[in-house]
């Protein structure tokens, strides 16, 4: 395998005696949408401020395309590009200008996908930036980094002003990075979003990243909801890993959610009662994220 | 209860009372110690006859007219007549910065930010913001007068009657309301907080333009500026209370236009709007320092004019300061037309000499401004955008502090330059003027002071941006001991604290070349320390 566009190894980082980050390890390769959730104040924006070379790591180690961070950062960011979370941008300047001088500043021009972009989302380029709206300004940064050439793309928070539609648009634009090799690490909170993209996913809390994989080898880890209704009379609650027992609308009906690893032999019970309808749903992310966020 | 159009203010102005606490504390203490204290120290250097005989002649120069307001009493003065006659308009100017300040901050500021749509959600009228701050203004000004008139009537100045003191106090309250009304108006008008502070300013330059001018030639014309009615107020000579009228009622003209405007206007918008721009940047639009100037030029402009206007302002006096036969009629007589000629240089030189110091002064608010705004952006998180691209910290650094000290210099030199020029031109006889050498003197002098007050304000910005209010305290302690240092006798050493007082004044004597080496030396370490902290620290979050 070749070596990932981010490499992120223990990083650690203090604020006087308040430690924001405090075991943060995971990687991003090319060709692969990252996406990288948590809670509030959990440590997604201070890892990717530190991924930025804006603050300097205490501890640990963090590479982009095997560049230090801290040291190299003007090299790494000319194939970087970056939407923060809350888009601040010079209130006297046009939208047509920021976007074109942020290009430049990459040695990047406008071009007819700028424009296309421009279109697509439906932004008003000759209006001063002050007079934007939150989902306007963040249309503005967007537009910047999905027309500009670069290997790594970080989004943070990139859609929590926009509409359905510029969500859509939003999500068409990262999967075409991702057909096109390029590496993006996304942090959501929308978790719909991030399960619909990513690929693989980090769960930061309390500055550390506590899982690390794919969705599906996430999922190993909690439980799947059955809504089941057999023939002959079943006592779920009687059987192995089985919890939230609830009955359903008709006789032998039921609905419950089954441990991951007690699931076959769950199914093997099921199947000795005659299973008439079965349906199994599998945790959504949203299931994930409150297993592990209200475990704490 | 029933809802109006000013439901709330009281409530909004206890908010904004305690929005500004600190800085509304710090300015009434500063404020009403500095009147106290002058007028206490006026006592100790002013209480004798003999002593006010001496700096009559002193105050009666247009030299210190043009910077006092003009001096109609005797040799017979008492000591608070000449006290009123040289704080009075000084003060007023502190105050109107006041008031500037706060009337922006609790309504264009407050709107700018959000939160006044924040608040307009709660059952909060249309005119409450605007009304709350007008209260605001209120309270502090007039707080501030009456501390005024007790703190004089704690001095005890010979001469001093309670009726003048209450004449200052109120005199300068509503002059500086007045002011802070104004600027209510024009928070109103603007469309953002930037813009309604630079109308502000304009007026408020024009007005002290306008005082100054008239008082050198014709001091019953000064009634035409609002600064001027401060040294209407004669409050120990004939107290009069038509300035305080006038002022109260160009006030209230200027809130209830602004009440009107309120009512009527889009939250967010202002009666000048902003325009649509350009769809795609020009081409010369491309790195940190053109976006600056795309950002700042109007800023820059303004401040360049506005001290050229300053220093050729200063400059039209020339011709009646350069004339020693106005105090000194005999003198040509006595000595012949060489002495007079060499007299009348010399009193130039000496003039321009405070003027150089006052308009270095000045010329380093906008650079240092630039300096501060390089932690501004950060803060705001507009240098976010620019951090993410192949930029380095020493760029970004060198593209506010370059054209910072670039923007001081040529401000120092476009005011300093105008003056000399303009006062040159007013004289009959043009050899009595500033020379060439003695201009560039002048400026060589200067120039490691607008260097060394530069340079504290990029080491604050690398290594400790919370400070930066000592670097305004700092060049704000070393104006005012270079302005009214000889009037007050301040010592030696009070005036040397600044590095206005570090090196022999120019154009009076020549420059101390090794003062300046070093001087510019220290600016430069200084600068280096401040850069490598701004290289090496965190940068914050908005």
């Amino acid at each position: 395998m070749t070596q990932p566009i981010l490499e992120i190894n223990h990083l650690q980082k203090r604020f006087g005696k308040f430690t924001a980050l405090k075991d943060i390890t995971f990687s991003v390769n090319a060709g692969e949408v990252f996406g990288f959730i948590g809670p509030n104040g959990a440590g997604k924006s201070t890892t990717i401020r530190t991924l930025l070379g804006l603050i300097r790591a205490s501890g640990g180690s963090a590479t982009i395309f095997g560049h230090d961070v801290w040291h190299d950062s003007v090299a790494i960011h000319q194939r970087l590009a970056y939407v923060p979370g809350d888009v601040y941008l010079w209130p006297n300047l046009t939208g047509g200008e920021i976007i074109d001088l942020l290009l430049k500043l990459n040695g990047n021009a406008h071009t007819a996908r700028t424009d296309e972009l421009i279109h697509r989302f439906g932004l008003d380029p000759t209006k001063k930036a002050r007079t934007y709206s939150k989902g306007n300004r963040q249309k503005v940064a967007l537009i910047a980094a999905f027309s500009q050439d670069a290997d790594f793309y970080i989004f943070d928070e990139p859609t929590s002003g926009l509409d359905p539609l510029n969500e859509k648009i939003f999500q068409e634009a990262v999967l075409d990075l991702k057909h096109r090799g390029k590496a993006v690490l996304l942090s959501s909170h929308i978790l719909s979003e991030v399960e619909r993209m990513c690929d693989r996913i980090a769960i930061i809390r309390e500055g550390t990243i506590i899982e690390t994989g794919s969705l599906a080898e996430m999922r190993h880890l909690t439980r799947t909801v059955i809504t089941v209704t057999t023939k002959t009379p079943l006592d779920p609650a009687a059987l192995p890993g089985v919890h939230a027992v609830q009955t359903g609308q008709q006789p032998n009906s039921w609905q419950f959610s089954v441990e991951a690893e007690q699931l076959p032999a769950v199914m093997t019970a099921l199947t000795a009662h005659q299973v008439v309808a079965l349906q199994s749903t599998p945790p959504t992310l949203e299931d994930l994220f409150m297993h592990y966020y209200g475990k704490a | 209860m029933t809802l109006t159009t000013r439901t709330g203010t009281g409530r909004l102005t206890r908010l904004g009372l305690r929005r500004d606490r600190f800085r509304l504390l710090i300015w009434v203490l500063v404020l009403a110690g500095l009147m106290a204290a002058v007028a206490v120290k006026f006592v100790d250097i002013y209480g004798t006859k003999a002593e006010i005989a001496g700096i009559v002649a002193t105050l009666k120069s247009p030299a210190i007219v043009a910077m006092f307001g003009p001096f109609q009493l005797g040799k017979n003065a008492t000591t608070a007549q000449i006290f009123a006659n040289e704080m009075l308009l000084f003060m007023a100017l502190i105050q109107v910065v006041m008031n500037l300040g706060l009337a922006v901050h609790a309504t264009r500021y407050e709107e700018d930010q959000g939160l006044t749509e924040l608040l307009r959600a709660h059952a909060i009228g249309p005119q409450t913001p605007l009304l709350a701050a007008a209260s605001e203004l209120t309270l502090v000004n007039l707080g501030i007068g009456v501390l005024y008139a007790l703190g004089l009537n704690f001095a005890t100045m010979p001469g001093a009657t309670t009726q003048g003191n209450w004449v200052i106090g109120l005199g300068l309250a509503t002059i500086g309301w007045l002011f802070g009304m104004l600027t209510l108006l024009l928070a109103q008008l603007a469309d953002h907080a930037a813009s309604a502070t630079g109308m502000a300013y304009t007026l408020f330059g024009l007005s002290y333009l306008a005082r100054m001018i008239t008082d050198v030639q014709q001091p019953r014309l000064t009634w035409w500026s609002p600064l001027g009615w401060v040294e209407k107020l004669a409050p120990y000579h004939q107290p009069n209370w038509t300035p305080v009228l006038l002022s109260g009622l160009t006030g209230l003209i200027c809130i209830t236009l602004a009440l009107w405007v309120a009512q009527h206007r889009d939250l967010g918008s202002g009666a000048i709007a902003t325009r649509p721009g350009r769809r795609t940047a020009s081409t010369w639009l491309r790195g940190p320092l053109s976006l600056l100037w795309r950002r700042q030029h109007n800023v820059f402009l303004g401040w360049f004019l506005g001290v050229v206007v300053l220093g050729a302002a200063y400059g039209t006096v020339f011709n009646t300061i350069g004339d020693i036969l106005k105090t000194n009629p005999t003198m040509q007589q006595v000595f012949g037309k060489a002495v007079v000629h060499s007299a009348n240089h010399s009193l130039l030189v000496n003039f321009s000499a405070l003027l150089a110091i006052i308009l270095a002064a000045v010329a380093v608010i906008p650079g240092l401004q630039l300096i501060f705004k390089l932690y501004g952006d950060e803060t705001h998180g507009w240098l976010e955008a620019l951090y993410a691209r192949p930029l380095s910290r020493t760029r970004l650094f060198l593209s506010y502090v370059g054209p910072a000290s670039l923007l001081s210099t040529l401000i120092f030199l476009g005011g300093w330059g105008g003056m000399v020029l303009t006062g040159n031109a007013s004289l009959t006889h043009a050899s009595d003027g500033i020379t060439a050498f003695e201009f560039w003197q002048g400026f060589w002098g200067q120039l490691p002071v607008i260097g060394l007050f530069l340079a504290l304000g990029i080491l604050l910005v690398g290594v400790w941006p919370q400070g930066r209010t000592l670097a305004w305290l700092y060049l704000a302690y070393g104006f005012v001991s270079q302005y009214l240092g000889n009037l007050l006798q301040l010592p030696k050493w009070a005036k040397r604290l600044s590095p206005f007082g570090w090196a022999p004044s120019v154009p009076v004597h020549h420059v101390a070349w090794a003062t300046f080496g070093w001087e510019l030396g220290l600016a430069v370490l200084l600068g280096l320390i401040g850069w490598w902290g701004y290289t090496h620290r965190d940068l914050q979050q908005h």
